[in-house]
Parts: C-alpha cells; structure tokens; sequence
C-alpha cells in the first residue's frame, strides 16, 4: 500500500494499487449493486462549508440572551441623581424613565438595553437585589439574571476563573469550541486521505457496458 | 483489500468512536464528579432515598424503601418542644441513599463535613437512621451561600427512627420518596418538567435549578416535553392540600381546561374512613354535573393515609 | 411455523425466512405502536376519554407507544432489511437462519414482556432507556447482539471482495447498537445518580436514535435505489463522506438535549456545533440518492418502493435542518420542551425512517415471498394515508409548539397555551390515526401477498412485473 504524495489533490496512491483497484471496480458485482466514482459535487462542498461556518455562528451565544443584572446598574445608578430625582417630581415616572435611557445612550449595553426595556416600577423592584450583591467580594453583575421582579444567580457552568470559580455565562470561547476545531481538523484529514486513497474522480468504472440487467445510462459521461 | 482497505477503515472507526467516546463521556465526567451538593441537592436526595424508578427492593414500584420526611417539633429524646426542624427518617432496613453508601458523591467539602462533623458513615441500613441537614460556616464557592451537609442525628444524638416517628403527628409526615416513585410510575414527567429553563422559565416557574442539586438523586425525572406546568416550585406556588386532592382526582374541577387525565385510581378502594369509594356513582354524578342536570360536583372523598395519593401529594407539595 | 424451524437444521430453513418472520413482526409492531399512539393522542385532545384505570392512563401508556414503534417496528424493519439485504451484496447466504429465526422469536416475547411490564408502571424512570436493568440486558442479549453476530458473520463470510455501502453502515450500526445499550444504561447497572444520571440519559437517547436508526434507515436507502432503479450508486466518494461523518458528528451532540441544565458550558458548545454538524451527513445522504434516481424519476411516480424511499429521503432535508439548528443556543431557548420536539421526533421516525423502512420491507417481502404485491390500490392508499397523517401531525405539532414557545417566553399562564393547543391536538389525533389505519390495510395487503401474490419467475425482480391490482 504505496503512498505517493507528488499529487496529493489527485490522488495519493501508486498507481498499481489504481490499477488493482480499477480491475477489482469493474469486475465485482455485489449482489448486482455497481457504484460509481464521482466526485464530490462543488454544491455539497460549499454546503458542507457553510455548515461548519454556520455551526460556530449559532452555537456562539447571539441570540436569545436574557437581560443581566449589569445592564441595569448604571440605570439603577442615575435614578439616585438629583436631575432624575426632579424630574420624577415634577413629570413623573416616566419622563424619568425616558431621561435615564437618554443619559444611557452610549452605554456598552444599549443593544441589550434596548432589547430589553424596563419601567421605573420595574427599577425599584430590582434595585434593593442588584445593590445587595454589588457587595459582595469579586462580583461580576453579568453572572446574575433579571427575570421580572428576580435578579438571580444564572445556572451557566461557564470557563474558569482565574479565582476558579466560574463564569456564570454562556461563553464566546471555550474548550468545548477548541475541541469542535481539532475534532472537525481530524475529520476532513481523515475523509480526504480516504477518499484520495481511490482512484481519481476523472476515472469512471464501466461495469454497465457488458452488463444489461443494470443501467443504460452512466453519470457525466 | 485492494482499494477498500478495510484493516484501516475499521482502525479508523474505532479511533473516531473511541475518541467521540472520551470527549462525550470521559472529559465531562470530572465536571461532573466535582459538582457539590447544594442544600437543595441534599434534600431531594434524602427525601427520595436510594432510587425512586425499578429497584430490586420495589420491583413493582409501589413506593416500597423509602424514608419518610419529618416535621420533628419536640425533640424525640426529651419530649421537650424545639425548634421545628426537617428530619429524613429511614426506618430499619430502607437503603441508604447514595451521598451515605458513597461520600464522594456529596462533593469536596460537604463530604468531609458529613464524615467528619456529620458522621454519616456510622448509619447503618439494618437499624435504621435520622438524618438532618444542618449549614455549616463555609460557604459554597459559586454563590455565597452556606455550604450544607448532612448529619447521622442517630448517630449524634441518639434519634432512633422509631422514637421520632412516634412523636410526630400524621400531618408532620411527608410521604415524598414514596411519591417520587409515584411520580415517576404515573409517568407525570411525560408531560412536566423539573427542569425550568435559564432562558426563560423564571417567572413563571421559578428559577431554573444549580449544578449541586442533583447529586446522588436517580432518575433525575427532568422529562423533555412540557405538556403541562413544570413542577420543580410548584409547591411554592401552590401548597394546598385541599385544592392537590381535587386536581389529582378530577382536574377539571378546578381547572376546566385542563388536559391532565384523572388520578382518582390512586385513591385506591377505601377513603379516610375506611368506607369503600363508589367510583362508577361519582362519574356518573360528575356527568350530570357535566351536562348541568346538577349544580354542584359530587364531593371528593379524603383519601385514606396509606394511599398512593397521599405519597404523590406528599411529594408535590414537597416541591419547594 | 416458525416453532418447527427454531429446531430445524439450518440448512433445513428456507432462505429468507427469518428475514419474512422479522418483516411480518415488525409491521404488526407498527400496528400496536400506532394504534397506541392514536389512542394517546385521543386522550391529549379529549382528557376524559377512557379515564379513571391505570392500565389506560396516558403516563403509563406514551413510553409503550414510543418503545413498540422504536424496538418494535424499527428496529425489527432494520433487522429484516439486515437479514435479506447483507446476504445479497455479498453474494451469500445468511450467516445463520436459524439464529436469526431465533433472534426474532426472542425479539418479540423480550420486547412484549417489557413492553408489558412498563405499561404496569415498571420503569427506570429515564426517557428511552426506560427498561428496567435487567430488561437491558435481555434486549443486548436476545435483541442487538445475535442481530450483530449474524450481520458481522455474514459480511466476513461474503464472497466478494468489497464491501458495498450499505453493508458498512450495517457492520458499524448493529456494532454501536451493542455499545451504546450497554454504555448508555451503566447508571442503572451502577445506580449512577444527579445529574450523570440525567446526561447518560440523553447520551444513550440521542446515539441510539444518531447511531442505530438513522444510518441504517440510510443504509436501506443506499440499497433500495440503485437496486430497483438499476443505476449505480452516482458515488461511492460521498459515500465515504455520509459513513465517516455519521461515526464521527452524530456521536457526539449528547448533551444538546439538555441545554437548559446546568451541565458544563463548554460540554454544550462542543456537543451544540457537532449537533449542527449532522448536516453534514445529511447533505451527503440527500445529495447521493438525489443524484442516483437522474434518469429515473418516472419510477417515483410508477414504483412504490422508490416513492417511500425517495419521500423518506427528501423528510430527511427538514428533519435535518430542524434537528441541526434547534438545538443551537440561538434557538433552543424558543422551542425546547414544546410540542415542536414531538412534532420533530415523529419527522424522524415516522418520516424519514419510517418511509425508508416501509419500502424494504414491501421490497424484501416480495423478493423473498417471491411474489408481486397484492394490491397497488392498497399500496397507494397505504402510502397517501400514511404521508397525510404523518403531515398533519408534523404541521399540527410544529404549529402547536409554536405556540408553546410564545407562551413560554411572553410568560403566558400555562392554560392558555393548553385552551390555544387544543384544535391542534384535536388535528394531531385525527393525523394518528390515519397513520394507524394505513398500518392495517398495510398488513392486509402484505398478508395477502403471501397468500395470492402473483408468483415471480425465477431471476426477475419484483419490480420488473406489472402491478395487477
């Protein structure tokens, strides 16, 4: 079993193997099944592709996220300010709503913000739990959800920290990913090698000739 | 084995299993292994016992080898009132659950805290245990809360099963291993969840469970198809025994719309009284009730203490 | 009859008769598991209907429904194709009839005798796997393991020197069958309990259906076209492609079914790409198949065989985009848990594998009862009954799910989404049904071909003869 590498793209077999293999192709009737050598069709290899892309870009967390508890704080923050505060007096609830989303305009978080709007009833509701765990040591708001009237610890088993606890969030990048890359890289070695292993795409067995139980057409001829 | 080189092809196949294998089973299993039991995961695992699906101890699965869940407000050696505290009373000859038989599924900390302070390891399944849950200083490394654990009280303060069972009065008893094994016999998991969903449940079904707490509990029951409320808070929500009682025994008596078949075969022959249960007079009440020939359904008879029923509402209402 | 083979010399028993036997069985299976699956679909529309026995309380009859259609009809339409198929592309016989005469005998009381228990109650408690232990042990031991041994020894008996696609997938599936069973089960072996529990679970749910069902339902496909139309297989290149990223992408996605548990992060990430990944099998598979019936497509008008096979291919586009997206975090979030998973669970196996099996098993019959089919008219109508069924409770289940994920995430109170879903439990009953009474002209027909079936000749195909009926 001879490997020959000066036309990987081609093939990656002595030529005698080719031959034996041809012989063996056309010769061999299995229970009066004949295959054909075609390529792999350029259509199923731009799908195969775009599978992978598509594969990473739906597992990656970009859709469907619930609001944290970080895109709140600087909500929360602004409604202890003396210009909210007079608003609230003078225009009521949602005026001050209205002027917290304005000075918030820039934030980081404006997609999620935006996707996920809250009343100043809603903020009150909120605020007591989300100031009760910025006290706590090392806390990072993005691992805590806010559902209603809840702001709750999520159940993510994310990456490590470096204190080693875990992030509490789908994450962006992890082993499972590197695993998928290595395991996908093994994968279309390994169907390339086999696949190269067999007599180039351009050769096509010729068992219908001589044969007139099976078909009367052969593929791209 | 001329171009179909079948020694490589079937090396290559294992190489792609075996290795598809290890990423799949091996790699998570140390995730897995070092999760720690949350107060939570201890109290399921106490309250349903060893295993609540087939067991060569309950072939049939009526509920047979379970601990009882203890409402223990004297304390059973002096008599003298205390403070009211849950025990999980495993009465001689019930297997122990698997956090007992094997420390290591408790997780680093709660292990060491249940041999050591808890002294766990002394129950034995002939004699019979108590086991309380008691929270110690430490705290659990992903949320700030107390880490808890378990402890043998027959053991550390001398509470037989029976002494303890003895003090308690029926309504202190919960019944919920034996109906977990309902639960999962009836097959109400084909249609409830215990499982909300981080994404989205919250509100409505409260918030979705943590990694430590599930250990030593089997089956897990989460179900997958939701044709109905998840269960894993409905205690919370509802803890009325009274409105369990009308729900399990005809659903739309409390629920018109509701698709839930009824469970009224659980109330076995007899009720609380002793008195046989028509079943065939009070579906043909209810069908005049139905078709408005009546105006009020027939009554729901109470069911009996040892019925099936009473374990499944026992475990419902359990459902913090 | 099969009693005076089970203890007949092998060379005694007629070529094809346990494949017959197993063909016979698995479309009765079919009846029971349908019929089953009508009646609880009658009670999720009508929750009154039949009530008050525990014998006849849904939660005790769904997981029968479920495991007669999978290791009854399925499995048993696998193990037939299996015992005629494999001999053929080798230029043999069967390894052994007797065993696989055998096998089926011990197939049917195993699965009975389980199937029986569970109705009773009698459950592990674990979805798909939901056989007691020793249960397991007696399907690896009656069930997967002979139904290996006789596949593995008669392709090492083969007298050809290649092996032809089908033939792989059949080697490598009843082999993984054997694995995953006996893997898939160790936390009840070893009461495993939390949440390694609940993943081994769905790791044995998720191979048996990845690994078992799925590429043997292609294997049939891969034989059943080039065979009845004549053409060569258009490549035994993306043939490699299908075999190779089967073992290797539909392996591995276990833990997407439990994205909204708290398993490790990285697990799902993993497990979710590869679960998109299984397009990849899925356009090798389509695309092979398509490719071979160029020239032909007249027969998916004329032949029976080729229109199941062909629609069982064509179902496998949207179950494999449904199956490879929703599992995603993009999308999972919406649909987990709805009636859109049971809608796609039927796609799969009252779709895809389903129809594929449906034609080897009308193939096999007739090529081993060496008799044309009885009745075209009943084939026909088996074949429309069953499509329009199994669409409308496709369309009336995805609808419902639908629902069900909007429910959920506007935090809708549950009832309303119940008073919202019943016309199209009421659609999804009616849907059942006709599937269910496709099975029994089904079974009429096949009877009847083996009673007055027009006789083959000798060295034609059943295919070659004209349809009388």
């Amino acid at each position: 079993m001879p490997w020959v590498f000066n036309e990987p793209l081609v093939t990656l077999t002595h030529e005698e193997t080719v031959a034996r293999s041809k012989q063996l192709w056309e010769a061999e009737d299995l229970g009066g099944m004949t295959e054909d050598n075609n390529r792999l069709p350029v259509p199923v290899v731009v799908l195969v592709l775009l599978t992978v892309a598509t594969a990473f870009l739906t597992t990656i967390p970009l859709w469907g996220q619930r609001p944290t508890a970080a895109i709140y704080v600087d909500y929360i923050k602004a409604m202890d300010t003396p210009e909210i505060q007079s608003i609230q007096e003078t225009q009521g609830d949602d005026a001050a709503m209205k002027r917290i989303v304005e000075i918030n305009k820039d934030s980081p978080f404006k997609a999620q913000q935006g996707r996920h709007p809250v009343s100043m009833n809603d903020l009150r509701v909120i605020k007591p739990q989300i100031e009760e765990i910025m006290k706590l040591p090392d806390v990072d708001l993005k691992d805590y959800t806010v559902v209603g009237p809840e702001v709750k610890i999520a159940n993510f088993e994310g990456n490590y920290r470096p204190n080693g606890k875990r992030e509490r969030q789908q994450p962006w990048w992890d082993k499972g990913y590197t695993i998928d890359l290595f395991y996908l890289t093994m994968f279309f070695l390994g169907v390339t090698i086999t696949v190269k292993r067999l007599p180039p795409y351009h050769w096509q067995p010729r068992h219908h000739d001589n044969d007139p139980r099976h078909g009367d057409r052969r593929h791209n001829v | 084995m001329n171009f179909r080189e079948y020694r490589i092809g079937s090396r290559a196949f294992g190489l792609a299993f075996g290795l598809s294998m290890s990423i799949t089973l091996f790699f998570p299993s140390f995730d897995l292994a070092a999760s720690i039991s949350s107060e939570v995961g201890l109290d399921k695992q106490l309250t349903s016992g060893w295993d609540s699906g087939w067991q060569l101890a309950d072939p049939l699965l009526n509920g047979l080898n379970k601990p009882l869940k203890v409402l223990v407000r004297k304390d059973p050696k002096s008599g003298e009132p205390m403070e009211p505290v849950y025990a999980y009373v495993y009465p001689a000859g019930t297997s122990l659950p698997n956090g007992v038989t094997h420390t290591a599924n408790l997780g680093k900390g709660v292990e060491e805290l249940s041999v050591k302070q808890g002294r766990i390891t002394e129950a034995r399944k002939e004699s019979g245990a108590v086991f309380l849950i008691k929270k110690s200083d430490q705290l659990l490394t992903f949320e700030d809360k107390p880490l808890s654990y378990m402890e043998n009280a027959t053991a550390t303060k001398g509470w037989t099963p029976d002494e303890v069972l003895k003090q308690a009065a029926d309504s202190d008893i919960l019944h919920a291993g034996s109906g977990k094994t309902m639960f999962v016999r009836e097959g109400c998991w084909w249609c409830h969840t215990l499982l909300p969903e981080q994404t989205q449940d919250w509100q409505v079904f409260g918030a979705p469970p943590m990694l430590g707490d599930f250990n030593g509990e089997s089956p897990t029951a989460f179900g997958s198809d939701r044709k109905g409320p998840d269960l894993l808070h409905v205690g919370s929500r509802n803890a009325s025994r009274e409105w369990m009682m009308l729900h399990f025994f005809n659903p739309r008596l409390v629920q018109p719309h509701s698709i839930m078949p009824r469970f009224d075969y659980l109330w076995g022959e007899v009720d609380a009284d002793g008195k046989k249960i028509d079943f065939k007079k009070w579906r043909s009440e209810y069908d005049e009730y139905r078709e408005g020939k009546i105006t009020t359904p027939p009554d729901v008879p109470m069911y009996a203490k040892d019925s099936e029923i009473r374990n499944l509402i026992d475990f419902v209402i359990n459902l913090k | 009859m099969i009693l005076k083979y089970l203890f007949a010399k092998n060379e005694a028993i007629p070529v094809g008769s346990a494949a017959i036997f197993f063909g016979f069985s698995a479309i009765i299976w079919f009846m029971i598991g349908t019929g089953l699956g009508s009646f609880n679909a009658a009670k999720l529309a009508f929750p009154d209907f039949v009530t008050g026995t525990e014998m006849f309380a849904f939660g005790h009859m769904r997981q029968v429904h479920v495991l007669a259609v999978i290791f009854g009809w399925i499995s048993m339409a696998f193990a037939m194709a299996m015992m005629y198929i494999t001999p053929i592309l080798g230029n043999t016989r069967l390894w052994s009839e007797k065993l696989g005469l055998w096998n089926c005998m011990m197939w049917n009381v195993s699965l009975a005798l389980g199937l029986t228990l569970l109705w009773m109650g009698v459950t592990s408690g674990r979805e798909y796997s939901d056989f007691p232990w020793p249960l397991d042990l007696a399907v690896a031991a009656f069930i997967s393991i002979p139904l290996a041994v006789n596949v593995w020894m008669t392709i090492i008996k083969r007298r050809t020197q290649g092996i032809y696609t089908t033939n792989w997938f059949f080697a490598a599936s009843t082999f993984m069958l054997i694995i995953v069973f006996l893997v898939g089960n160790l936390p009840e072996y070893f009461h495993l309990t939390g949440l390694t529990e609940a993943y081994m679970t769905w790791w044995f749910a998720h191979n048996v259906l990845g690994l078992w069902i799925t590429p043997v339902a292609a294997a049939i496909a891969y034989y059943v076209i080039p065979k009845v139309t004549g053409n060569p297989l258009y490549s035994h290149r993306i043939g490699h492609l299908h075999f190779w990223s089967i073992v290797v992408f539909y392996s591995t996605p276990a833990a997407h079914h439990l994205m909204s548990a708290p398993l490790p992060e990285w697990l799902k990430s993993f497990a979710s790409v590869e679960g998109v990944l299984i397009l990849v099998p899925a356009i090798a598979f389509v695309s092979n198949i398509l490719l071979t019936m160029q020239g032909k497509w007249n027969m998916f008008v004329e032949n029976l065989e080729v229109r199941f096979t062909v629609v069982g291919v064509l179902l496998a586009i949207p179950l494999n985009m449904q199956g490879g997206f929703q599992q995603t975090r993009s999308i999972n979030w919406y649909i987990h848990g709805t009636g859109w998973m049971v809608a796609h669970a039927h796609l799969a196996l009252l779709g895809f594998s389903t129809f594929l099996e449906a034609a080897a098993v009308y193939l096999g019959l007739q090529t081993l009862m060496k008799r044309k089919l009885y009745s075209l008219t009943l084939g026909n109508l088996h074949f429309w009954l069953l499509l329009i069924g199994f669409s409308t409770y496709w369309i009336s289940m995805t609808i419902a799910g639908l629902i069900q994920g909007a429910g959920k995430i506007y935090e809708v109170p549950y009832i309303d989404v119940v008073i919202a879903e019943h016309p199209y439990m009421i659609a999804r009953w009616l849907g059942g049904t006709m599937v269910f009474s496709s099975t029994i002209l089904w079974l009429y027909n096949m009877w009847m071909t083996a009673r007055e079936g027009t006789v083959i000749p000798v060295g034609r195909m059943p295919h070659e003869l004209a349809y009388e009926r």
